[in-house]
């Protein structure tokens, strides 16, 4: 396990984060280094401030109001997703630092009781947001429009998701023992606790982890560069 | 098809990207929101009129080519040749799309993915594959100015037809359609024709406008061709028509593309900002009404009205409310339709698509929801300013027996107005 958890947890995750940013950089700047259409694109009614303009494309692009109104029950599935999503990665801030006023605030248990709900929240909506996905990917027009890598991306994000729910609702290692791995990581002088080695959840934790570098590694080199797109798409649509 | 020639086409691709170009092809999700705001593929359930689908055999190019990842792994992005299995999916894909722009609305990234189609269909003429009638149209259009000599005289004859009816039905033995006139206010572009001549010279002779008229018809194939730059000579015509004439503003008739091409393309394909404003022709008659340059009787029609947003003046040309206002002021019931403004319904009339005689079958097809629009609105009229939609909806009416009238903006508004002349109705014709 414990090969497996250093190449997982350990070399996987500084590569995993190393391509994520640079290709994701890459990426932009290409976008940004591309001269821009002459044409606007813009489409009518159109806000007649530069700040209601930047608004508005904040709006189309968090909240998609008009997606909406045409597919809901896609929207809301979407919705939900990205928002637990948001939700997961501040969460996994824990593992560099804990949330220490949040603890002021609530106590170690009130910390525990939150975390485990709040998280349990996020693993679960995302969990039914990409069974929906890929659920709506195999009928109809959705599987005739869908290439692999489509199915590729759900599958890696159900691989993080279902093994990051196992860790919080099966695993018995707590946020602060990951802390003591993760904060090594950060210090490059990786280290894997004990705690980790010895328990059964250090496999869950190190396919967890093969699913997230993978992920992250695909990333900068798939329709996910919305993450950073879909911003500057939405806002030519007022220009 | 030989190697060399499908790099070739490739590099349409690559002559063509720009950053927007490069993003929508990059960040589409594949989540298909966009399905059901396409009249025609909802209308079909056609997998090739799905608007994602259609960007996506661009994108399926751009990744062979042009995308490391589509290049050793194609198979993962379902990455082509622009061979000819493609291009003929194209050549359905993009010529049948109207640009109307619903997709875009709707789409949780704004992708245009008509503009696209643009790229296509510059794909599809560097194969010689574009389409053959609208081609055909431009280069008409083209003919018409470089041998402009030869037409002119028979050009002037129709105006001055035309002229003898402005005489008569406004009572004025002076009133003229002026041609060529050095330092009007306004060049007027019409189209081929007397319909869309005679109501705007009889409005700018009441509202005592200073205006001349264009010797070139506002349409423009080679932009439904998808060739910007026979698009752009098309529209040149008339725009290096008003800097010479030195005219302050250019109005265009009754006519989405036109509208759309010279007030949003033109600028930025010319490379040139112009020395005049851009106005259609609604705007103006709107601001005739408000300043009480013209009058029209309130209670004209009393018939229920509705009124259909063609796309590239509504949703991609702004004008929205202009065009409400004067139907409201020479009709005492108007009933819009729903979904309305931004949001209307595409009538399926777009893109070129009355002018190609194969698709009319299609075309019909696909414009079932705007009848079932009309339908419920109960109207007996419907106005709308654009002719492409018109010829459509005409169409519809027939096929679908909605018993209403199609009416041009500007026809109601000469019906409405108290003439000097002869008060009998008139209904231009060709
Ligand atoms: C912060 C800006 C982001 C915005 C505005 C955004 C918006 C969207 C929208 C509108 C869709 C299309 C609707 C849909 O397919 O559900 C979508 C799809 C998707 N997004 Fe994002 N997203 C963002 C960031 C991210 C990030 C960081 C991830 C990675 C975890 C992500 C993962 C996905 C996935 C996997 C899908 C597609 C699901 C499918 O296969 O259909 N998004 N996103
Ligand atoms: S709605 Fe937009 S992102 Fe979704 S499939 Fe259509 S074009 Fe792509
Ligand atoms: S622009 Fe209109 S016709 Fe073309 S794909 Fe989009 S919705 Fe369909």
């Amino acid at each position: 396990m414990e090969t497996f958890l250093y190449i997982t947890a350990v070399y996987g995750v500084y590569l995993g984060i190393g391509v994520f940013v640079i290709g994701m950089a890459w990426r932009t700047y290409q976008w940004a280094t591309t001269p821009k259409s002459p044409v606007r694109l813009g489409m009518f009614p159109k806000p007649k401030t530069g700040a209601a303009r930047v608004l508005k494309m904040l709006k189309d692009t968090l909240i998609a109001p008009q997606s909406a109104r045409i597919e809901p029950l896609m929207w809301a599935f979407a919705f939900a997703f990205h928002v637990a999503a948001l939700g997961a990665f501040v969460g996994h801030g824990r593992l560099i630092h804990e949330f220490t006023p949040l603890v002021n605030w609530l106590g170690e248990d009130g910390m525990a009781t939150f975390a485990a709900w709040s998280g349990g929240t996020a693993g679960i909506l995302m969990l039914a947001a990409v069974v929906f996905w890929i659920a709506r990917r195999t009928f109809g027009p959705f599987k005739q429009l869908s290439v692999p890598e489509d199915y590729l991306l759900l599958a890696l994000l159900f691989g993080v998701i279902i093994m990051g729910d196992h860790m919080r609702f099966v695993g018995t290692i707590h946020a602060a023992t990951y802390r003591e791995w993760f904060q090594s990581l950060l210090v490059f002088k990786p280290e894997i606790p004990d705690d980790i080695l010895r328990s059964t959840t250090g496999w869950s934790l190190g396919a967890h982890m093969l699913f997230t570098d993978l992920f992250l590694i695909y990333f900068p080199f798939s329709k996910l560069v919305h993450a950073i797109g879909a911003f500057s798409a939405n806002l030519v649509r007022s220009e | 098809m030989e190697t060399q020639q499908m790099t070739t086409l490739a590099g349409v691709l690559d002559k063509k990207m720009n950053r927007q170009l490069k993003q929508y092809l990059d960040i589409c999700a594949r989540c298909a929101i966009c399905k059901d705001a396409c009249h025609q593929y909802v209308a079909t359930q056609d997998f090739k009129y799905l608007p994602a689908r259609r960007a996506e055999l661009i994108r399926q190019i751009y990744k062979k080519y042009f995308t490391k990842t589509g290049e050793f792994v194609p198979a993962l992005y379902e990455a082509r040749d622009p061979d000819e299995n493609l291009l003929d999916e194209l050549y359905e894909s993009a010529y049948a799309c109207t640009g109307c722009r619903r997709c875009m609305y709707y789409c949780p990234f704004s992708i245009d993915t008509a503009w696209i189609l643009s790229v296509a269909k510059a794909i599809l003429i560097a194969a010689g594959k574009g389409n053959e009638m609208l081609g055909q149209l431009a280069d008409a259009a083209l003919f018409k100015s470089d041998n402009f000599e030869m037409f002119k005289d028979v050009i002037v004859d129709g105006f001055k037809d035309i002229e003898l009816q402005v005489k008569e039905l406004t009572g004025d033995p002076d009133a003229e359609i002026p041609v060529d006139k050095q330092g009007a206010d306004i060049l007027y572009v019409a189209l081929a024709g007397a319909h869309s001549i005679l109501p705007a010279a009889v409005i700018f002779h009441e509202a005592k406008a200073s205006w001349t008229l264009s010797y070139f018809e506002a349409a423009n194939y080679g932009y439904f061709f998808g060739d910007a730059v026979k698009a752009r000579q098309i529209a040149d015509r008339f725009m290096d028509e008003a800097k010479r004439l030195g005219v302050k503003e250019v109005v265009i008739t009754e006519c989405g593309h036109a509208y759309r091409v010279a007030e949003i393309f033109h600028e930025a394909w010319s490379g040139e900002k112009h020395s005049f404003k851009v106005r259609h022709i609604l705007e103006v008659i709107d601001e005739y009404i408000t300043d009480g340059r013209i009058t029209v009787r309130p209670d004209a029609i009393t018939e229920p009205v509705t009124y259909h947003d063609p796309c590239q003046v509504g949703r991609n040309g702004g004008i929205f409310e202009q065009p409400r206002n004067i139907v409201c002021a020479l009709a005492s019931d108007f009933r819009d339709m729903t979904p309305n403004r931004e949001q209307q319904w595409c009538c399926g009339g777009g893109g070129g698509l009355v002018a190609i005689s194969e698709m009319d079958e299609f075309r019909l097809k696909s414009g079932t929801i705007k009848a079932e629009q009309i339908k419920a609105t109960g109207a007996r009229i419907i106005a709308s300013p654009c002719e492409n939609c018109r010829l459509q909806m005409e169409g519809l009416n027939d096929s679908m027996e909605l018993g209403i009238e199609v009416k041009a903006i500007m026809d109601l508004v000469l019906e409405a107005m108290p003439l000097a002349g002869s008060s009998a109705k008139v209904t231009p014709t060709d």
